[in-house]
């Protein structure tokens, strides 16, 4: 079971809030399979940064568990959480969140360099992830001297980079106009293929949503609809 | 260590408001240096001219007794101890000194020059004449330089000294000294004998000076001789308490302007670092989701509030050094007379001040990182990658 699911969530509730509570996840129930390319829509306010944040173990659930590949996350110690953020994990946010003081390629390395890769390795790595983003000539560059789309791809290759088998991306390209988002979506569908990762994107864009292999629509706090696309 | 990375390079492109923070901290210690330089000097000047112009043992009559009678035996036992370096027996009386129509009061010692050099080396104060010109027990006299300066006398002129009950005696100058104290204003030293005669006490003296080999041993072997002789002996240092624990509180009060002045550069430091802090939130917490664990956050933090206060250390030492020196080869335009005759401001460049200072502007730098550090590390980070 556990071989073929990557992620089993059972009963996810939060609740935000010190005297008017917030129900933003409201018994969620919900498998993963591994590899799979899977699209969270819903309404804003609907709790999908939420669900994303648990399982990138960045927030604690009120209530109910997280299975990552049979672990259970919710019940991790700070640390430990840590390294699995940086080992199994990765992470792409709508704004890239690059340091803006370091380089394309000295940004793409530094999950490797948290997890101790020597950085002669963790050059090579990143250099080669930069590559399959399309930005090998851009290596040098530094956030401020690239375009959206351009860091938005820095940060694709740094959420690669550890190899994780989970990656998150909440509204990746919802800063990016229409072709950029495409392209980016492109680039993540053929890196799902590749690295036979799991990709979970929570995204406003329902024709991105429909390419995916699964949309999970969520609407306050609970699963709404669970589809398969057949693409 | 990926976290020096981070570390340098937040400080590297912020290099404007870096400056000024440095340039804090290396003020501080620099002038901190500079003060401690000259707290050191001002103190082993004082210490040298105390040990230097006074005996390090005085011993004064019994209790209710003016003179020490029997005074050769005291000589001898005293001479006789453990680093007792030498002895000299004098007469003190107040007396009236007048020449033509001045006239000053004075107090006049009696005493034998060989024995009074070796106790206090009188011959380098002498400004005109020889000390050892009273070896003869002549009516022969020394004055301080400003006691002469009073009287407008010179080498050669003859002053008359009178006291209540006896016949006003005449003294030639055989000399003038300065020592750049009081002294100079109130002490003339004639031969012992003639003194003796002049008061017609007999062969007896008002105290014994004595020098010592260890200074230190001061306090222990005055008491004994106070013990074993029943003769009031006092060390040096219980001569100069008043000094000298003036001098100690006086350090407390000067520790406390340091820690004032470091402070205002640690707030320096903590004001740029909260600056960082602030501006990278949503860096940090884009960090805490690549995995860098709080305390690599509260490392690089805490490695930046270093690296600045070590810039400024060493910046700081350097100043502080090169200042040390300026101050030090300055000739200052002071009478020679005053502050123990120096001309120069007392500098001394001891290792141990660049050392206290920059640990202690380390120590309240890296204070100064805690509380940036802390909050960094302690954020949240779902609301640090969102706060954009
Ligand atoms: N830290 C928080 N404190 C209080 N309430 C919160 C917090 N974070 C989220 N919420 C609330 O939880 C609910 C779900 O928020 P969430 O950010 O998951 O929505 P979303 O589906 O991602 O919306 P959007 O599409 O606008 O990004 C919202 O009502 C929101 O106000
Ligand atoms: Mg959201």
């Amino acid at each position: 079971m556990s071989d073929t699911y990557i992620i089993q969530i059972k009963d996810l509730t939060k609740i935000f809030g010190n005297g008017v509570e917030i129900r933003a996840l409201d018994g969620v129930n919900l498998n993963i399979e591994r590899g799979e390319f899977l699209a969270i829509v819903g309404p804003s306010g609907s709790g999908k940064s939420t669900l994303l944040n648990q399982i990138g173990i960045l927030d604690t659930p009120t209530s109910g568990t997280i299975l990552l590949d049979g672990v259970d996350v919710t019940k991790m110690s700070d640390k430990q959480r840590s390294i699995t953020r940086n080992r199994q994990l990765g992470f792409i946010f709508q704004y890239h969140h690059l340091l803006p003081d370091f380089n394309a390629l000295e940004n793409a390395m530094m999950p490797l360099l948290i997890s101790g890769v020597k950085s002669s390795r963790a050059r090579e790595v990143a250099s080669l992830m930069l590559h399959e983003v399309g930005l090998g000539d851009r290596m040098e560059h530094r956030p401020n001297q690239l375009s959206g789309g351009q860091n938005q791809r820095v940060a694709i290759a740094r959420a690669l980079v550890n190899n994780p088998s989970i990656v998150i991306g909440d509204e990746p390209t919802g800063n990016l106009d229409t072709k950029s988002s495409e392209s980016i979506y492109e680039l993540l569908r053929k890196l799902n293929r590749e690295h036979k990762q799991t990709f979970i994107l929570v995204t406003h864009d329902e024709r991105m949503a429909a390419k995916t292999d699964r949309i999970i629509r969520l609407v306050d706090g609970r699963i709404a609809a669970n589809s398969h696309n057949s693409v | 260590m990926f976290e020096l990375d981070v570390a340098t390079r937040h400080i590297r492109s912020r290099r404007r408001q870096t400056v000024f923070s440095i340039i804090a901290v290396s003020l501080a210690v620099a002038i901190i240096i500079i003060m401690m330089s000259m707290m050191s000097g001002m103190l082993s000047l004082m210490m040298e001219s105390t040990i230097e112009n006074q005996p390090h043992i005085t011993v004064f009559p019994k209790e209710n007794e003016d003179y020490i009678h029997l005074y050769h035996g005291l000589e001898k036992n005293i001479l006789d101890r453990e680093d007792v370096e030498a002895i000299s027996s004098y007469f003190q009386g107040e007396a009236a000194l007048q020449y033509k129509h001045s006239a000053e009061g004075v107090l006049l010692y009696g005493i034998n020059p060989d024995d009074e050099n070796r106790v206090v080396n009188r011959e380098k104060d002498m400004l005109a004449g020889e000390f050892a010109s009273l070896a003869n027990p002549g009516s022969r006299i020394i004055l301080g330089f400003k006691l002469a300066n009073n009287l407008d006398v010179g080498i050669g002129d003859t002053v008359t000294a009178q006291i209540p009950g006896a016949e006003p005696t005449d003294f030639t100058i055989t000399g003038i000294f300065q020592t750049g104290t009081p002294v100079d204003e109130t002490i003339a030293f004639t031969n012992l004998e003639r003194l003796q005669d002049f008061y017609g006490s007999g062969d007896v003296v008002t105290g014994l000076g004595v020098r010592l080999s260890d200074v230190y041993a001061a306090d222990t072997i005055a008491s004994r001789i106070d013990m074993e002789t029943g003769y009031d002996a006092v060390s040096w240092i219980e001569q100069n308490s008043d000094i000298l624990s003036l001098l100690k509180s006086s350090e407390g009060l000067v520790y406390l302007i340091y820690i004032i002045i470091f402070t205002i550069s640690g707030f320096g430091i903590a004001n740029i670092l909260i600056m960082i802090v602030m501006e990278k939130v949503g860096e940090i917490g884009m960090l805490m989701a690549m995995g860098a664990s709080r305390r690599s956050i509260m490392l690089i933090f805490l490695l930046e509030a270093g690296i600045l206060g070590l810039t400024g250390v060493m910046i700081g030492w350097i100043l502080g050094y090169v200042a040390a020196l300026a101050i030090a080869a300055i000739t200052i335009p002071i009478p020679p007379e005053m502050y123990f005759g120096m001309d120069h401001l007392p500098v001394e460049i001891e290792l141990k001040n660049f050392i206290t200072a920059g640990i202690f502007a380390m120590v309240i730098n890296t204070l100064a990182g805690v509380f940036p550090a802390r909050r960094a590390s302690r954020m949240d980070p779902v609301e640090a990658i969102y706060s954009v």
